[in-house]
């Protein structure tokens, strides 16, 4: 027989050296990398591609184009205020009269601005808020729902304090909040925030407990394993598909809060999607300014389309029981 | 059972209690209450001194501060007015004598007291520049907490009326003088209480009435001024309904006043108009009038439960249908009925009803007092197919996973009919946790919907906080928390005791493990 081909005779009869000791018990297992997998299950779903390539348009014109155009919140809305002719107009008749352009496929609003670059300045504004509230949320929600559900006198002292907070209307925490503080970006995010976390951090004790009694932690917990050990290494990963389904509802609600409560009159100073969405109502009434109220709308709407349906899939890709 | 359900309703109470105490500590302590007068028409017109001492009055009708006057500390005293002097030293003696014994008897109290100069411009005062002596104090947390709480339920007694109002005691009638006394009618009714009638029959659902125990959640200052919460939220809307109706006085009339109110006004009908002298032959004058309409909480409440059975005829067919084809063509579309509902902020969808509604020719806005039953669709609507959304999603995902269970398996291995299985053990099983949301929906539709009720101009509850906060009215912002809070925690207790009930493996008291 020849084993040529496999090497030679030095390399396929050399004795393995006593540092390499352990080497005989290791398990020739296919390479497994948990977030390759989650990729792989991802993207193989078509529609993904699609909404992330939505998302990539989103994130574009939210962030991107703001800034390439200039748009200063400050000066722009009012650019057109004294060309009577210019107001609430039809995406056709902003056509007709600027030229085709990205700028007025939308129409104008009640000052002859361009309803276009006012929709996606505000869809920055919301989409920043809603990401910074709920990775502020997500983490100390997280983290307290893990302490919680792991500790036994912590569960005892937080249910107490969960059944009272979970009591306070939400609104009128809020409200309370902005009108103490002045109505500005960051008072939003600390009214979001301040109580936000405590009913991310109850639904995740409940699934801390389900998986803390299972047999396999019983058994690390036997064999002497600390209990932040059986935290971090046993029952965090576990929560990665949950944190991340959460997520996905998590975000567009802040942004489905945001637009209630400009809409309620509570809203923030600068110009979000729902400050355009309640400026606009009125002229929704009217015939042929519709577009000025649905624009706002529609982006709003798709924005927190894309990204829960993203974020469901991607929770549905990081649980590994799909990965088989 | 019984110990188990009276430490959770306590439990509950304890933490309502919390609850409107922070509510109430947030909202005094942290909004500036200065913003009161943001709007304020009469604020702006003061000047001088006159704007501060208005500024006072204000603070304690909001309930901010303990004020009490020069001028009421005389009264009180039972002392003739005296002049200020412009400033102190310009005061007579007399006069010098009262200030000096009113400042040490409220600062002794903890008042700060407060003296303003005259500001003169030559021999005249300016605008608002008479001199002014006041003693203030912002009211403590504790005590304005306590007060609070224990003036929430009234019980109404014989005593409660003040002054001279003859024979004091309760008395009972088959025949209520205010059909004329000859209708049967049964009603009791009280001398020297606060309210005439304390139990009466009526027309209007449910035809029995009672005014013993009031419910003071909190006296509105600017969104109902003068009101109780409560009241604001139960009292009737729009056109007055006149009845026959026979005063006390014998005069038959076709009035919308309705005496079954009637409550105690001290020396009413001595300083009353010839009206309230012909209508009334006691103190007990003070009456509010039928109207036609359902009060805010009716409207909301009406609404609530129409949406709500709606949900759940919709939504608990749907959902158990998408679970039996599930990953089929129904299941999907449902699914993205249920994303699209859950994603789509809550405004954009109730709009887009609006805008639909509109175009079948559906009335878009509420009208109490030409009241037809199409006025209801769209309302109904709005906040009835988000709801089933939601109970669809439940649902299917209950029903699924108990599809999935093992005597499901067992159940079909045995050759039982997959008809028989679905109705009769997987359906048990998945509804239990719809059994629990049940009593939160159809309270919740008491607390009203601020978007819904805004967009089609319902005269509902939803608003009640927001036109609250908006208004700085304190009073009403604790009154509603305290509602929601009571709310929220009896409907939690009813879901579990509702649980309990349908599932026997559930025993709440039990204590063994």
């Amino acid at each position: 027989m020849d084993l040529s081909e496999y090497g030679t005779p030095e390399e396929l009869f050399a004795p393995v050296p006593a540092e390499a000791a352990g080497e005989e018990e290791r398990i020739d297992a296919p390479a497994y990398s948990y977030w390759r997998s989650v990729a792989r299950v991802f993207f193989s779903k078509k529609i993904n591609w699609l909404l992330l390539g939505l998302l990539l348009v989103i994130v574009v014109f939210s962030f991107l184009y703001p800034a390439v155009i200039g748009y200063d919140p400050e000066v722009d809305p009012y650019a057109n205020l004294l060309d009577s002719e210019s107001r609430h107009l039809s995406p056709q008749k902003a056509i007709e009269k600027y030229g085709f352009g990205l700028k007025w496929i939308f129409g104008t609003g009640a000052a002859g601005q361009s309803t276009f670059d006012a929709v996606w300045y505000g869809a920055g504004i919301s989409l920043s808020l809603a990401l910074i509230a709920a990775a502020i949320n997500l983490t100390v929600g997280v983290a307290v729902g893990a302490l919680w559900g792991m500790s036994r006198r912590v569960d005892k002292v937080m249910t107490e304090i969960y059944n009272i907070f979970a009591n306070i209307p939400y609104i009128l925490l809020i409200s309370v909040l902005v009108l103490v503080l002045s109505a500005d970006f960051w008072t939003m995010v600390l009214a979001l925030t301040v109580t936000g976390w405590l009913g991310i951090a109850y639904f995740i004790r409940t699934q801390v407990m389900i998986i803390r009694d299972r047999e396999y932690n019983l058994a690390s917990r036997c064999l002497g394993t600390p209990l932040w050990r059986i935290l971090v290494r046993n029952v965090l990963p576990y929560m990665t598909s949950v944190v991340v389904t959460l997520a996905a509802a998590e975000i567009p609600s802040y942004i489905s809060y945001e637009v209630f409560l400009s809409y309620i009159g509570m809203g923030i100073s600068q110009m979000s999607l729902g400050k355009l969405i309640q400026s606009a109502q009125s002229a929704m009434l009217t015939p042929g300014w519709g577009m000025e109220f649905w624009s706002p709308v529609a982006v709003a709407s798709a924005i927190t389309v894309v990204l829960y349906v993203l974020g469901q899939n991607l929770g549905d890709a990081s649980d590994p029981k799909r990965h088989i | 059972m019984g110990r188990y359900l009276l430490g959770r309703i306590a439990r509950g109470l304890l933490s309502v209690i919390i609850v409107s105490g922070i509510v109430m500590a947030l909202t005094y302590a942290c909004m500036d209450r200065n913003l009161i007068f943001a709007q304020d028409p009469v604020y702006s017109r003061q000047r001088g001194n006159a704007r501060q001492v208005y500024q006072m009055q204000q603070w304690e009708n909001y309930g901010y501060v303990d004020y009490v006057s020069f001028e009421d500390y005389l009264s009180k005293e039972g002392l003739e007015p005296l002049p200020l002097g412009d400033s102190p030293e310009e005061d007579s003696s007399a006069t010098a004598e009262q200030v000096a014994r009113f400042t040490a008897a409220y600062e002794a109290e903890g008042y700060t007291v407060t003296r303003l100069n005259a500001r003169t411009r030559g021999q005249k005062y300016q605008e608002g520049g008479e001199p002014r002596l006041f003693a203030s104090r912002d009211v403590p947390f504790l005590p304005r907490f306590w007060k609070w709480l224990t003036g929430l339920i009234v019980v109404d007694n014989i005593h409660a009326a003040k002054g001279e109002v003859g024979q004091r005691g309760i008395s009972f009638t088959w025949f209520d003088p205010a059909y004329g006394g000859e209708r049967f009618s049964p009603a009791i009714m009280g001398n020297g209480t606060h309210h005439k009638y304390l139990l009466y029959f009526d027309g209007r659902f449910p035809y029995i009435h009672q005014n013993l125990i009031t419910l003071r959640l909190g006296q509105s200052y600017s969104v109902n001024q003068g009101v109780d919460v409560f009241e604001t939220m139960t009292d009737s809307q729009g056109k007055r309904q006149p009845e026959e109706i026979v005063y006390p006085s014998g005069l038959e009339a076709l009035s919308a006043d309705d005496l079954h109110s009637a409550t105690y006004v001290q020396g009413s009908l001595a300083a009353g108009d010839a009206v309230v002298k012909a209508h009334f032959t006691d103190d007990y004058t003070n009456v509010t009038t039928r109207k036609q309409g359902l009060s805010k909480l009716g409207y909301s409440f009406t609404i609530g439960l129409l949406s709500v059975g709606l949900a759940y005829c919709i939504g608990i067919p749907v959902g158990l249908w998408m679970a039996r084809k599930k990953g089929r063509l129904a299941d999907r579309l449902g699914t993205a009925y249920v994303v699209g509902i859950i994603a789509v902020p809550t405004l954009a969808y109730i709009f887009l009803f609006r805008s639909i509604g509109q175009r079948l020719g559906l009335p878009t806005a509420f009208d109490v007092d030409a009241p037809t039953l199409w006025m209801y669709v769209l309302p109904v609507v709005s906040l009835g197919l988000p709801a089933a959304a939601n109970l669809m999603k439940w649902l299917r995902r209950y029903t699924i996973d108990q599809m999935d269970e093992n005597y499901v398996r067992f159940a079909r291995s045995c050759g039982l009919v997959e008809g028989k299985i679905f109705r009769s053990h997987v359906l048990k099983n998945a509804a239990i946790p719809i059994y629990h949301g049940l009593p939160a929906s159809v309270l919740g539709a008491l607390v009203g919907a601020i978007i819904t009720e805004r967009v089609y101009v319902v005269p509902g509850a939803g608003g009640l906080l927001t036109d609250a906060i908006g208004a700085y009215d304190n009073g009403v912002i604790v009154g509603l928390t305290l509602f929601y809070a009571v709310i929220s925690v009896a409907a939690v207790i009813l879901g579990d005791l509702i649980v309990a009930a349908v599932d026997p493996r559930i025993r709440l008291s039990d204590t063994r493990r």
